[in-house]
Formats: structure tokens, sequence, C-alpha cells
């Protein structure tokens, strides 16, 4: 196991290298350069003063060293300064990850509250009225684009019924009670899609593993069908669902823009969305390599929790 | 050489290489059977019709409407659904009938290329790497990986504003949206095909080729990339949906094709303006992308079942 992890975690750096080197080279593949936008947000327009910027920011030396300085800064934290707000990057990043965060974990949790029995049923009653309605409407969840569903919620919920606000964020510490009403709606756009796909999973791991022998064998020795299913199909069909769950936990958490746009939530997603209509692209830039880096953390994550619950999958 | 020998050789060249005429009627027995597989899958055949009507309405739109997708209206400006205007018109007075049609013939269009080309790049790159192995399959497999670390949006974004930065415009910037989906599509396209072809190199049907002479290449393109078409259509199938959510969703941003091309997406958020007076604006082109994906998405599902019989059984 404990050579198994370290070659994973080896594996991490290539992985990241081609992250970095892919958000490097955009920032670098962008007409003119931060001199130009310096310049002209502060008038000056000196030849001499542009190449002592240029020399300041390092801008006269090759692209390699450029890149190999960027990482090691980046390494430790150090993303330079908004051009917007001039604070720096991290905390301007950091800000948002709290609220992805709880959104992300909330939008998931809700997620597999659905899922999980609804597939369960489905496999149980298969070929039943109940099996087929969740496998309609569950591919019917996975073909409804997330902000089509998001802007039906808030015309349903907010303007019409006028329950819940149309979007807005408070902190759950401070005002736990304002904080829920504007969590529901982004929590349940996110929720309801993503169960769709893990109703999905889990409905076609539970009729695999009820197809296997050991079944048979619990329900030969007499077993009652609840026992079955619960303490024995249901847990060994939960492995992969747990996976995916994680999976798209990560993968939400540099997801969720377009959702944090729509519902004003003040997580790194919209952060990274402002930044680029504002042209704020060292904190674009940043953004993308810290949620690439989560993701990629978080796939690793995944997948040893994998073999830990699943010990049948070798460690190849 | 023996005559058995011979015997065995000019067998395995039959195999290896058919002639012309049986091609073209193995060809058609392919077609005749993939309709026959297709209609015992309830899910495909609806996904199939559902297709039909999307590529034929797309195909067809300039005979099929009456009106200019572009050209504004103030007179008729956010009319309900009626004779003259079949769905209605929008803020500027555009039929938005006319509007989806037009914006879904761009949007398959960019989906069908996108995925042709993630399918034209990863196909070979997946096929070598697996073929070759050794460093030239790890070094690719985690390049791969590394674009695989990009979630959701997040490199779209990127090639989206680097297009809008050097004011790329109208079919250049179309152009640039398919090149960015494809080559996202790419990494789940090697991936699965160096996946086969590491099982299928074990096979006897290879060693056979070889045994014969054929050269690495031909072994790999002639004989091991026909087994990697089955599961590639139906992720190809799937991922045209996908694709059309992306695109859908980088236009309802502000980050797509700007106005006044007709779009699905930027209708949609546009149409949010006119939401408590005019709800239905923003129905029309959020129902659209239902139906279009879903269309993909059963089709999809059901070719799985078909060809992977394993999977069907249940």
């Amino acid at each position: 196991m404990l050579a198994y992890i370290i070659r994973r975690v080896a594996y991490l750096v290539p992985v990241l290298l081609v992250l970095s080197m892919v958000v490097f080279t955009f920032v670098e593949m962008l007409p003119g350069n931060i001199i130009d936008t310096l310049v002209g947000s502060e008038g000056v327009n000196d030849p001499e003063v542009r190449k002592v910027l240029e020399k300041e920011y390092g801008l006269d030396q090759p692209v390699y060293i450029r890149y190999a300085k960027w990482l090691i800064r980046a390494v430790q934290g150090d993303f330079g300064y908004s051009l917007v707000t001039r604070r720096p990057v991290a905390v301007e990043l950091m800000s948002g990850i709290p609220a992805t965060v709880y959104l992300a974990v909330v939008g998931i949790s809700l997620s597999m509250l659905i899922a999980v029995p609804l597939g369960t049923i489905a496999a149980v009653r298969r070929n039943t009225a109940i099996d087929y309605t969740a496998q309609v409407t569950s591919l019917i969840g996975i073909s409804i684009p997330e902000f089509w569903f998001a802007i039906l919620c808030v015309l349903f919920f907010s303007l019409y019924l006028g329950w819940l606000p149309s979007s807005g964020f408070a902190n759950p510490f401070v005002d736990p009670w304002a904080s829920l009403k504007f969590l529901i709606l982004p929590a349940a756009a996110i929720g309801f899609r993503q169960a769709a796909y893990t109703t999905r999973l889990t409905r076609s791991s539970m009729l695999d593993e009820m197809n296997k022998e050991y079944v048979d064998t619990a329900r030969s020795v007499g077993l009652s069908e609840r026992k079955v299913i619960f303490k024995y199909t249901l847990r060994n069909a939960m492995i992969p669902t747990i996976t995916i769950s994680g999976l798209q936990l990560a993968n939400l958490l540099g997801g969720t823009v377009v959702l944090e746009s729509i519902f004003a939530w003040p997580g790194i997603g919209r952060a990274i969305f402002e930044a680029i209509l504002q042209r704020d692209y060292p904190l674009v830039q940043a953004g993308v390599l810290v949620l690439g880096v989560i993701v990629v953390i978080m796939n690793l994550l995944v997948d040893l929790t994998y073999r830990l619950l699943n010990p049948r999958v070798k460690f190849g | 050489m023996t005559e058995i020998q011979a015997d065995k050789l000019a067998e395995l060249q039959a195999v290896r290489a058919p002639a012309l005429g049986g091609r073209l009627i193995r060809w058609r027995t392919a077609l005749g059977n993939a309709w026959h597989e297709l209609r015992k899958s309830r899910t495909a055949s609806i996904g199939a019709v559902m297709l039909v009507l999307l590529f034929g309405a797309c195909i067809a739109t300039p005979w099929i409407t009456t009106y200019d997708p572009i050209k504004q209206n103030y007179r008729e400006r956010l009319q309900p659904p009626s004779e003259k205007h079949l769905l209605g018109t929008d803020r500027m007075g555009r039929d938005i009938y006319t509007r989806l049609l037009y914006g879904g013939r761009r949007l398959v269009a960019i989906a069908l290329l996108a995925v042709t080309f993630g399918l034209s790049v990863g196909i070979p790159y997946g096929v070598l790497s697996g073929y070759f192995g050794g460093k030239v399959d790890t070094v690719a497999m985690r390049f791969i990986d590394g674009l695989l670390a990009f979630p959701g949006l997040l490199f779209y974004l990127l090639v989206v504003t680097l297009a809008r930065e050097w004011k790329i415009e109208g079919i250049a910037n179309d152009a640039v949206l398919v090149f960015a989906l494809g080559f996202a599509f790419m990494p789940e396209v090697a991936r699965l095909s160096r996946g086969t072809v590491l099982a299928e190199k074990q096979k006897e049907y290879v060693e056979a080729s070889r045994a014969v002479g054929d050269g690495s290449l031909s072994i790999a393109l002639r004989q091991i990339l026909p087994n990697i078409i089955s599961p590639l259509i139906v992720n190809a199938t799937v991922r045209l949906g996908y694709v059309i959510l992306i695109v859908a969703a980088l236009s309802f941003l502000g980050l797509g094709t700007p106005p006044p091309t007709p779009d699905w997406g930027s209708d949609l958020a546009a149409a949010r303006d006119y939401m408590e007076t005019a709800p239905l604006i923003a129905a029309f082109p959020g129902l659209a992308i239902c139906y279009t994906v879903l269309a993909f998405n059963l089709f999809g599902d059901g070719l799985r079942d078909i060809l992977d019989p394993r999977l069907a059984e249940r």
C-alpha cells in the first residue's frame, strides 16, 4: 500500500507540471503584456519607464526562466497581485474557497440523499414502474443544462412563490437561518443534477452485485431479502457510488462557475469568472491553477479511499 | 515452405485483407444488422428518431423558416406565440422559432466537428501510445493526465478568453471553440483507445499478423483499430450532448459567440431580464437544449446496451 501511495504521489509531479505549463502559456499567449495593462491604467507612456518596468517584472528574460521563476513563486503561494484590487491574488482566492466548498459539499450530500435510495429501489424493483420512472427522470436530469434548471427554480420558488431569495449569500456562522435560505436553491440545482448521474450508477452497481453468487448463498441460507440487500449488496454497491461522488465533488469545486454567477455566490468559480470579465489575468491564472491542483489531489484521495474500501483491487 | 504452411498463410492473408467486393457486402450487411439491432433497444430507437428529427430540422432550416434570425423588428417585440410567430418573438422582435433553428444548426455543427476532431487526434494518440508501450506510453499518458486535471469549464474559459483578447470573431471564433472542445475530448478518447489496445495486443489474431510479417503500424491501424470503434461510438455520442451543454453554458455566461448570432445559451441569458413578464422566452431555448442533449444521451445509452450485450442482459 505504502509503495503504491508513493508511486501515485510521484505521478502527480508530471501532471501538475502539464497543468502549470498550460496555465502559464495562457498568460503568455495573451496579446501585449502586463506592462501594457499597467501603462494603460496609469497613463505612463515613456519608453524609459517601460524598460524599467519590464526589467522589474522580469520580462527581459527568456520564457523558460520566467516560467521557472513563476513556478517557484507559485509553489510558495505567491501568485502576484490582482490587477483590479491590488491585493495579493492568494488572498483573493482563499476568500472564495470556503463558500465554494460549502456549496459543493451540501450539493453532493443532497445528491447522495436522493440518489442512493432511488437507485437502490430502482434496482430491487427492476423493470417496474418505479424503475422506469427513476431511469427516465435521471436521463432527463443529465440532459437538462444546469443553468436553465437553476433559472427555472428561481422563476418558480423566488419570483412566483416568493419563498426563497433569488440570489445572494450569508455566512452560516453569523446567520444560519438566512444562510440556509440562500443555500437551498443553488444546492438543489447542484444536488438534483448530480443525483441524476449517481442514481444511474447506484442502480447499475446494485444490479451487478445482486447477480453475484454470494447473494444466492445468503438467500439460500434463509436470510431475509431485506437483510441480503441492506447488509450485503448495498454495502458493496456503495463503493463505486462513493467513488464517483468524490470525483463529482472534486469537479464541482472547479465547475460551479455558472451556478455561482447565477446565484451571486461568492465562491472561487465566480471570482475567476469576474476576473475574466475584468481582465484580471493574474487572478485567472492562479485560480485555474489552484482549482486544478485541488482536483488532482482530490482524485488521488478518492482513488486511495477506493482501494482501501475495496481490497479486491490490486495495488498494481 | 510446405503446402500446409502456404495454405495457412493464404488463409491468414485472406482474413487480413478481404477483397473490395467482400468489403462492400460486409458493409451492407453491417448496416442492415445495425438497423435490426437498433430496433431491439427501445431507448436507442427513441434516441434515433429524435436525432433524425433534429438533423432534419438542422439541414432544412432555410426552407422551414420564413423570418430573418438577426433582423430586428421593434414593432413586434415580446409577442406571445401566434399563427404568425409560432413561438412568439424576443425582446428585439425576432421570431424565436427561426432563431432556435438557426442556433441549433450552428450548435450541432460545432458539436459534430469538435467530437470528430477529438476522435481524429485521440485515437491515433491512444493507439500508438498503447501499442508501443514502455517509456513512450508513460510520457504520453502523463501528458493526458495533466490535461484531464482541468475541472469543468476552466479549460474552455482560458481558451475563450484568449480568443476574446485576440479579437477573434465570427466563424474563426467558432473554429477556436471547436478546437478547444475537441482538444478537451481528446484525452478521454486516447485513454479509452489505449486501454482497448492493451487488451487486444495480447490476443491471437495480432500474433498471427505479426507472424505473417506485418509491421507494427499496420497492425495497430488495421487490426486493432476496428476493435476500438464500438466503445468509442458510444462515448462520442454521449460526448456530443455534453459538448452542446458546454457551448450553451459558455454563451450563457456571455463568453461564447456574441449577439446577434442566434445561440441557445446567449438567447437564454438575454431572456432572463424578461423572466417575470415573458417567461416563455426563457423556456424555449432551454427546452431545445434539453431535447438535443436528451436525444444524444438516449441514443448513446441504447447503443451501449446493444454493443455491450453483457450489460444489456439486465
